[in-house]
């Protein structure tokens, strides 16, 4: 039986780029929004982007693109020429909320801003994914990851004191704010539902970013203190720590008390007043993190982590990229899901955000191929004709 | 006024620590009544001590500290409080008074536990047929080898991938920032509540939204899952440099500490940087000449850069490289955060002003990382005290007669105190940088936020 969709009377078109914007429309897509996406005849920026299928550069290989484009039909249209933005106009009528993610005022400077599609459709909810929203100062300016993660904060509490502020690996930012933008579509689409009225939502991925420092943004409000990156020595309790094999976390919390945590690592020194509480023990770092390493370094990550976790003792195992695609819980979960892709072939995407009983996200189409639905959607929805289609196709609009 | 999107909604929340709580606050902001249920024995941990830490109001615990820590205000804003025991049955009774005229319920405990009392999924959704019923936990729920285990963020992100690419150029794994995995846990089940509040809308039914943490820590590492499943590549630790744009780093700036970063990805931007560090000379040298050779060169640019870096503050350093249309912005500590521009422009700060009485003043809190154009989304009032509202919550919404109300106090059912209060750890702001807790402090804090 085919399960229900929540988001199945939603028309979005993702005139996003990327990765965050993309993300955002694919996961609406995933709960049954019916998602086009409009791209300029070369294609958007993420075809562009490595990794490849295989390694090998082509604008249907890329596995960003692949991942996050599932769940979408294509079409190519220049919205930045007359006859294609009167095109795009046309969509916008039958369409309920657009996704975009260019330099702020650049729909505007089309005639596609939010308030001249407020008026071709008063429902429609235009969501922007910026570096740094539509207003303020910084507005105009150019964001990138490491640019996101500096402005939102999160870099000054990252590395050690040693080194510089450290970035995260890959595009957390960018998966940050896809997710939040979707969520804050699906509530202007959740209000729409009650007054009939669209709206411009307005996502910045810097205060996404920086949403995320609960810890250390409240503590300058409430006493004036600035949490900075760690020391390099004596912090490895609640870090990553090496092992026989490779690399483990260990940490207090969830009903681990000091005496259950000592009795797993099986050092008795460590009961000493020295360690007795948390300043304690961060004033006498050093020695902590070197019993805890000589504790570990007999053992694996695996048995390190299932036997601790069987005890209800905190500990995480670094993962590589391959450990977890071999995962036996990611299998439980079902988070991979496999396309059948017309120039790939079959691939396994990871997939599977999170459950839900009556409404899950569900499979329907691997990323479109440049353009592949042009012709379907123009015909369809729009009412083109063959004829029409092949002159805006000689034109270049499409 | 225009409707809030949560407006007539009630939220049942019995969650702790950050991801739930975080999301509880949301809908609060959003216009749902939230009431945030602890047990007097088993209160929320963020309330003192606990994984994130604690900062008390200009370092006053007071009589009741367990209500004046930063971290579990800015999480538990917009919320009711009620206590309850819930390893009683009278407590449990009174959860299920309450999921009968509620909307949504919030839970972040292991399976087992709400399992245990009878209040899983299954059986709440005898009380409501209607329920949405949102569970957060470590791995998610079902038959997989992890599923009942324990887990925080702080160690599930070694698990889901993310140390393994994060960490100094060729150095060990890294954990960096605090609690990633939580967030993208609250604004999952966000989503997903909004969904299931269409669906129910539409059609009359509740239904049950399990989220796993793992799974979504692990989507955030993606496009390396897929670079080793076809390419067999399990992927590297580069710092703060980028897989294909050149040169990309941090840079030391002017005075102790001060960073500044910067990204170049294409030859209109490198010219850019080089004219404005005053070496257009470098802009024609062949040996740059496009991001291949810069990334084979990154050592010896990083050099360059940090030599005209160094020079500058990095507020000048990221205003001139952004007039010229090269990516860059300062590593802002949290000073530079609660005070910057942009955000009070946008309203993304909020200043909460707490009642008369409770001692605390006025605090910034984060409000909402994005806007809507027609609708205000600000945060409406700061987290009740510990208990505050037991006896609203009993005898107005649940009609409980006074004695009721008494006998759940004798028998410890209800409290608006802790059965017993973590002893404050408040160490001076001196120490705290002595012990590397923190890396300064601003004695001037109040007058630069104008609270």
């Amino acid at each position: 039986m085919q399960a229900s969709a929540s988001l199945d009377d939603l028309r979005v078109l993702d005139i996003s780029q990327g990765i965050a914007g993309p993300l955002c429309a694919k996961i609406l897509g995933d709960f049954g929004a019916h998602v086009i996406k409009v791209e300029p005849p070369e294609g958007e920026v993420a075809r562009r982007m490595p990794p490849f299928y295989h390694d090998e550069p082509h604008h249907e290989k890329s596995l960003v693109h692949l991942l996050l484009n599932t769940n979408k039909k294509g079409v190519t249209l220049k919205i930045d020429t007359d006859a294609g933005s009167g095109l795009f106009r046309e969509l916008v009528k039958q369409s309920d909320i657009i996704v975009e993610s260019f330099p702020p005022g650049y729909l505007e400077s089309l005639g596609l801003g939010y308030s001249s599609l407020e008026k071709i459709n008063p429902e429609i909810i235009l969501t922007s994914i910026t570096g740094f929203g539509q207003t303020g100062p910084y507005s105009g300016y150019k964001g990138e990851e490491i640019v996101a993660y500096a402005m939102g904060m999160i870099m000054s509490i990252s590395g050690t004191t040693d080194g510089e502020p450290l970035k995260h690996g890959g595009f957390q930012s960018q998966y940050e704010g896809g997710i939040s933008g979707a969520m804050a579509t699906a509530a202007a689409a959740l209000m729409r539902d009650f007054t009939g009225e669209g709206q411009h939502v307005d996502v910045s991925i810097q205060e996404v970013v920086n949403w995320t420092l609960v810890h250390s943004f409240s503590t300058f409000s409430w006493n004036g203190g600035v949490v900075g990156r760690r020391n390099p020595e004596g912090t490895m309790f609640g870090n990553v720590m090496p092992c026989k094999d490779g690399y483990f976390i260990t940490q207090l919390g969830q009903g681990t008390t000091w005496d259950k945590l000592v009795d797993f690592y099986g050092k008795e020194e460590l009961r000493e007043e020295r360690f007795a509480d948390p300043g304690q023990r961060l004033a006498n770092g050093p020695e902590l993190d070197s019993i805890l390493v000589d504790a570990a370094k007999d053992r694996s990550v695996k048995e390190l982590f299932s036997n601790a976790s069987k005890e209800r003792i905190l500990v995480g195992m670094v993962q590589t990229p391959k450990d977890l695609s071999e995962c036996p819980q990611l299998e439980s979960r079902n988070f991979y899901q496999e396309v059948e892709h017309p120039v790939v072939g079959k691939i396994r995407l990871p997939y599977t955000m999170f459950n839900m009983s009556e409404t899950p996200a569900q499979y329907q189409m691997p990323a479109p191929l440049l353009g592949q639905h042009t012709t379907e959607i123009f015909h369809q929805l729009l009412g083109r004709s063959e004829n029409d289609i092949v002159s805006l196709k000689e034109q270049g609009v499409i | 006024m225009r409707k809030l999107p949560f407006e007539g909604i009630r939220v049942i929340d019995l969650t702790s620590v950050y991801a739930m709580p975080y999301a509880g606050a949301v809908m609060g902001d959003f216009g749902a009544e939230v009431i945030k249920i602890e047990g007097p024995g088993r209160t929320d941990m963020i309330r003192g001590g606990g994984v994130g830490g604690a900062a008390f109001p200009d370092m006053d615990p007071g009589e009741d500290p367990w209500n004046r820590v930063s971290t579990f205000n800015q999480l538990n804003r917009s919320k009711r409080s009620i206590t309850l025991d819930l390893s009683k049955d009278e407590g449990r009774d009174v959860l299920r008074q309450l999921v009968s005229v509620s909307d949504v319920v919030l839970e972040n405990y292991t399976p087992r536990v709400m399992r245990s009392w009878g209040m899983d999924y299954p059986n709440i959704v005898k009380l409501k047929p209607d329920i949405i019923f949102a569970s957060n936990t470590g791995y998610g729920h079902g038959g997989g080898p992890y599923s009942l285990w324990p887990a925080q963020a702080t160690t599930q992100e070694a698990t889901h991938g993310l140390c393994w690419v994060t960490g100094y150029n060729k150095g060990i794994p890294s954990k960096a920032g605090a609690s990633y995995v939580d967030f993208l846990a609250c604004w999952s089940a966000l989503f997903a509540i909004i969904c299931a509040l269409r669906h129910r809308n539409k059609t009359g039914k509740g239904q049950w939204i399990d989220v796993g943490m793992y799974q979504l820590g692990a989507y955030g590492v993606s496009e390396y899952i897929l670079d080793y499943a076809v390419n067999g590549r399990i992927g590297e630790r580069i710092g703060n440099r980028h897989p294909w744009r050149a040169p990309q780093g941090c840079y030391p700036c002017f005075g102790e500490d001060n960073w500044c970063v910067m990204s170049v990805g294409n030859d209109e931007e490198w010219t850019a940087l080089c004219n404005e560090i005053g070496r257009p000379d470098l802009a024609i040298d062949a040996s740059y000449a496009n991001n291949e050779r810069r990334m084979a060169l990154h050592d010896t640019i990083d050099v360059i850069i940090s030599e005209w870096t160094r020079t500058l503050n990095k507020t000048e350093v990221m205003e001139r490289l952004q007039r010229v249309g090269v990516p860059a912005g300062i590593v802002a500590d949290a000073r530079d955060s609660n005070v910057s521009p942009h955000y009070w422009a946008r309203g993304f700060l909020e200043k909460v002003e707490f009642p008369e009485g409770r001692g605390m003043g006025n605090r910034v809190m984060m409000g909402q990382p994005w806007k809507f154009s027609k609708t205000s989304i600000e945060i409406p009032r700061p987290a009740s005290k510990l208990g505050e509202d037991n006896a609203y919550i009993l005898q107005e919404l649940l009609g409980q007669s006074e004695n009721t109300i008494e006998q759940l106090q004798k028998d410890g059912i209800i409290s608006d105190r802790p059965s017993s209060p973590v002893k404050p750890v408040n160490p001076s702001l001196e120490e705290q940088v002595r012990l590397g807790k923190l890396a300064y402090y601003d004695s001037d804090y109040k007058k630069g936020l104008g609270i």
